[in-house]
C-alpha cells in the first residue's frame, strides 16, 4: 500500500509540474492583453515622458512579453516572484505572510463544511419518501443559492453588526500583537506562547468567516452524500448487512457511510476550486489578512506582478489538494492499491 | 472556436425537443408541472419582466441623486418617504429602482455568458467524447489545466486582462465556465456513443457530422438545458462578484454587486442598503436553481424512477 501512495504522489506531481508551467503562460499572456499602463500608480502626476520611460525600463517592461515572460520565469525559478508594484515590497514576502491566514481559514472552512453536511447527507437520507425530505430539499437548494460571500455579509449583518455576538474584521483585534518568527497560523502561535486570551481572540475572528466558506460549499457535500447514500441503498454489501439483522442505524454507519466517503471525497477534490475560490471575497468582507483579500487589492490596484504570484500560489495549492484526495483515495479504496 | 458548428449545435438542441421526438414530450409536460419548475419559472419570469420593462416599473431614475433625502429607511419605517419604498444609499438614490434596473445587467451577463459557455463547452465535449483517442486527450487536458485554478482566480486575471465592461464580463465567465458544460457532457457522450442506435446509424453510412448532430446532440439536450439553466444563476452570481470588485460595468450602470460594495461602507446606519441587493441576487439565483433542479429531476428519466 506504501508503494501505490508513492506511485500516485509521484505521477501527481509529475503531472503538476507541466500544469503549473502552462498555466503560468496563460496569466502571463492574459494579463498583458489589454495594454493597461500600471505605471499609472506609480508615477506622480507631474511625471515627464522621459521620467515614464526610465520607470518602464527599470521594470523591464519595454522588453517583449516573451522575454518578460523569459525573464520573470527565471526569477521564478530562483524563488522570486518580483516585487509589488503597489506595495513594494518582494511578492514573495506580501504571499508568505498573508498565505498561512488562508490556510487557517480554509482549513477550518472544510472542516466545517464536512461537520455540517455529514449530518444533512445523512439526515437527507434518513428522512426520504417522507414529507420532510422534499422540505430539506427545498432548503438545500436554497442554501445553493447563496454563494459564499453573500453569507459572508449575512453573518457580518446579523451575528456581527446587529447582535454584536462576534467580531468581523480582521484575524484578531486591533491591540493584539501578532507574534513574529511563529508558523503564522495563529492558534499554534498563541498556544505555543501560551496567550490563551489571544487564542480565543483568534478563534472568535476565524468563526464567521470559515462559516461563510462552509455555508456556500456545504450544499454541494450534503447532496453528493445523499445521493451516494441512495446509491448504496440498493448495494448487494448492504441487503447482506439487512439480512444478517444489523439495525438500519449500524448498517448506515458502519458500512454505506463509508463507501460513500469515495464519491464525497472527490468531490472535494473536483470542487475544491470552489471553496478555496470563495476566500477572495469572503477575506475583502472581513478584512481578513489572507491571499485571497490580497489578490482583490491586487486587481483592484493592476497590481501584475502580485496578482501572477497569488494566481501561481491558488494553483499549486489546488493541485497540491487534489494530490492529496488522489492519496486518499487510495487509501480508502482497497482495490486501487495494488496499481 | 468554431462557429459554423456553435450555431447549428443550438440549432439542433432547440429542433428535436420542440418537434421531432414524442417520449420526451411527456417529459416536458411532466417538467412543466413540478412545482419547482412552476415555482423557479415564475421567479425568473418577474425578473425578466423586471429586466425588460425598468423603466416603466422603477419608481424612480436609478442615477437621480436625492441630496436632501440620503440614506433614508424603507418605507414602512417611521422616516420612510413613500417617493422612496425602499429607501436611498448614500447618494440619495432609489434604492428599489437600482435593484429593478439592477436586473438588466444581471441578467444580460447570465444569459450570454451561459449561451457562450454551452456552446463552447459542449461543443468541444461532442468532439471529445464522439470522437476519443488523441482528441479527447487533448480537450480533457485543457479541462484539467483550467480547473486547476479556483473559478473565481481566473476570472478575475481574465478581467484585469481585458478590461472592464459588460462584453467582458460575458467573454471572461465563457472561458472560465465551458469546463463545466464540458466535463459533464462529455462524460455523458461516452455514455450515449455506445448506444445501439449510434451503431446502426454508423452502420447506416451517416457521416461523423450527422450522427453528432441528429444522433447524439438529442440525447444529450435535456442535460445541457438543465446544466444551462443553473449555468445562468452561476452568471449571476459571478457579475455580483466582479462589480462587487469594481470589475464588471461603469460605475454609473446599476449592478447588484455595486450595490453591495456601496452600502457596505454605511453598513451601521443602513443595513437594509446591504440588505436588499442580496435578496435580489438571492431571489434570481434561486429561481435559476429551482428550474435547472427541476428540469433535471423531469427530463432525466433515472432520476425520475429514483424519485418516485
Amino acid at each position: 500500500m506504501f508503494q501505490a501512495l508513492i506511485n500516485v504522489a509521484v505521477r501527481r506531481f509529475a503531472a503538476a509540474i507541466p500544469t503549473v508551467f502552462v498555466l503560468s503562460i496563460v496569466v502571463f499572456f492574459v494579463l498583458r492583453a489589454l495594454p493597461a499602463d500600471p505605471l499609472a500608480l506609480l508615477l506622480p502626476p507631474n511625471a515627464t515622458q522621459a521620467d515614464a520611460e526610465a520607470v518602464r525600463h527599470s521594470l523591464g517592461l519595454d522588453r517583449s512579453i516573451a522575454v518578460q515572460y523569459v525573464i520573470w520565469l527565471r526569477d521564478a525559478l530562483h524563488g522570486s516572484l518580483g516585487s509589488s508594484i503597489s506595495f513594494r515590497e518582494p511578492v514573495t514576502r506580501l504571499i508568505a505572510n498573508a498565505l498561512p491566514a488562508t490556510l487557517e481559514l480554509t482549513f477550518f472552512g472544510l472542516a466545517l463544511a464536512l461537520a455540517i453536511s455529514v449530518p444533512g447527507g445523512l439526515l437527507l437520507y434518513g428522512m426520504r419518501g417522507t414529507f420532510i425530505e422534499n422540505v430539506l430539499d427545498v432548503l438545500v437548494v436554497c442554501m445553493l443559492s447563496v454563494p459564499a460571500f453573500l453569507w459572508a455579509i449575512f453573518l457580518m449583518l446579523g451575528l456581527g453588526v446587529m447582535l454584536g455576538w462576534l467580531p468581523f474584521s480582521g484575524r484578531v483585534d486591533s491591540g493584539v500583537v501578532i507574534p513574529s518568527g511563529g508558523t503564522g497560523f495563529l492558534l499554534i502561535d498563541f498556544v505555543t506562547t501560551l496567550q490563551w486570551d489571544h487564542w480565543r481572540n483568534a478563534a472568535a475572528h476565524l468563526i464567521l468567516p470559515s462559516f461563510a466558506l462552509a455555508l456556500g460549499f456545504s450544499p454541494l457535500v450534503i447532496r453528493v452524500l445523499r445521493s451516494s447514500l441512495l446509491e448504496a441503498s440498493d448495494d448487494h454489501y448492504v441487503t447482506v448487512a439487512r439480512q444478517r439483522g444489523l439495525t438500519e442505524r449500524q448498517i448506515i454507519l458502519k458500512h454505506m457511510l463509508r463507501n460513500s466517503a469515495l464519491p464525497t471525497i472527490t468531490l472535494i477534490g473536483a470542487q475544491f476550486g470552489f471553496l478555496f475560490g470563495g476566500t477572495l471575497l469572503v477575506e475583502t468582507i472581513f478584512s481578513y489578512p489572507g491571499i485571497g483579500n490580497l489578490m482583490v487589492q491586487a486587481v483592484r490596484n493592476h497590481d501584475l506582478p502580485l496578482i501572477q504570484g497569488i494566481a501561481l500560489v491558488f494553483c499549486v495549492i489546488t493541485l497540491l489538494i487534489n494530490t492529496v484526495v488522489d492519496i486518499l483515495y487510495v487509501v480508502l479504496n482497497p482495490k486501487l492499491r495494488r496499481a | 472556436m468554431q462557429k459554423p458548428v456553435s450555431s447549428n449545435v443550438s440549432a439542433a438542441v432547440l429542433k428535436p425537443v420542440a418537434g421531432r421526438w414524442s417520449p420526451p414530450k411527456a417529459a416536458l409536460w411532466a417538467a412543466a408541472l413540478s412545482p419547482k419548475v412552476v415555482v423557479g419559472a415564475s421567479i425568473v419570469a418577474v425578473m425578466v419582466i423586471c429586466a425588460l420593462f425598468a423603466p416603466y416599473i422603477a419608481p424612480n431614475d436609478p442615477a437621480d441623486q436625492d441630496l436632501t433625502n440620503m440614506l433614508l429607511p424603507p418605507v414602512w419605517s417611521a422616516e420612510g418617504l413613500a417617493q422612496y419604498p425602499l429607501g436611498t444609499d448614500s447618494l440619495g438614490r432609489c434604492i428599489l429602482s437600482q435593484m429593478i434596473y439592477g436586473a438588466r445587467v444581471a441578467l444580460l451577463v447570465g444569459f450570454f455568458a451561459a449561451v457562450g459557455a454551452m456552446l463552447l463547452g459542449t461543443t468541444l465535449a461532442l468532439l471529445a467524447g464522439y470522437f476519443g483517442g488523441w482528441v479527447d486527450r487533448l480537450i480533457s487536458q485543457l479541462v484539467d489545466l483550467w480547473m486547476s485554478l479556483p473559478p473565481v482566480v481566473l476570472s478575475l486575471t481574465l478581467m484585469v486582462g481585458f478590461g472592464t465592461g459588460v462584453g467582458n464580463v460575458i467573454l471572461s465567465i465563457v472561458l472560465v465556465d465551458w469546463t463545466r458544460f464540458c466535463r459533464v457532457v462529455r462524460s455523458e457522450v461516452i455514455v450515449v456513443r455506445r448506444k445501439d442506435f449510434v451503431a446502426a446509424a454508423r452502420l447506416l453510412g451517416f457521416g461523423d457530422f450527422r450522427i453528432i448532430m441528429r444522433e447524439i446532440l438529442p440525447s444529450v439536450a435535456p442535460l445541457i438545458i438543465t446544466l444551462f439553466t443553473l449555468q445562468v444563476g452561476i452568471g449571476v452570481i459571478v457579475e455580483a462578484i466582479l462589480s462587487f470588485v469594481g470589475l464588471s460595468v461603469p460605475a454609473d450602470v446599476p449592478a447588484w454587486g455595486m450595490m453591495i460594495a456601496g452600502a457596505r461602507n454605511y453598513m451601521y446606519q443602513a443595513p437594509w442598503g446591504l440588505f436588499l441587493p442580496i435578496i435580489a441576487i438571492f431571489v434570481t439565483v434561486l429561481g435559476f436553481n429551482l428550474l435547472g433542479e427541476g428540469l433535471r429531476v423531469s427530463l432525466d428519466p433515472r432520476l425520475r424512477k429514483r424519485s418516485v
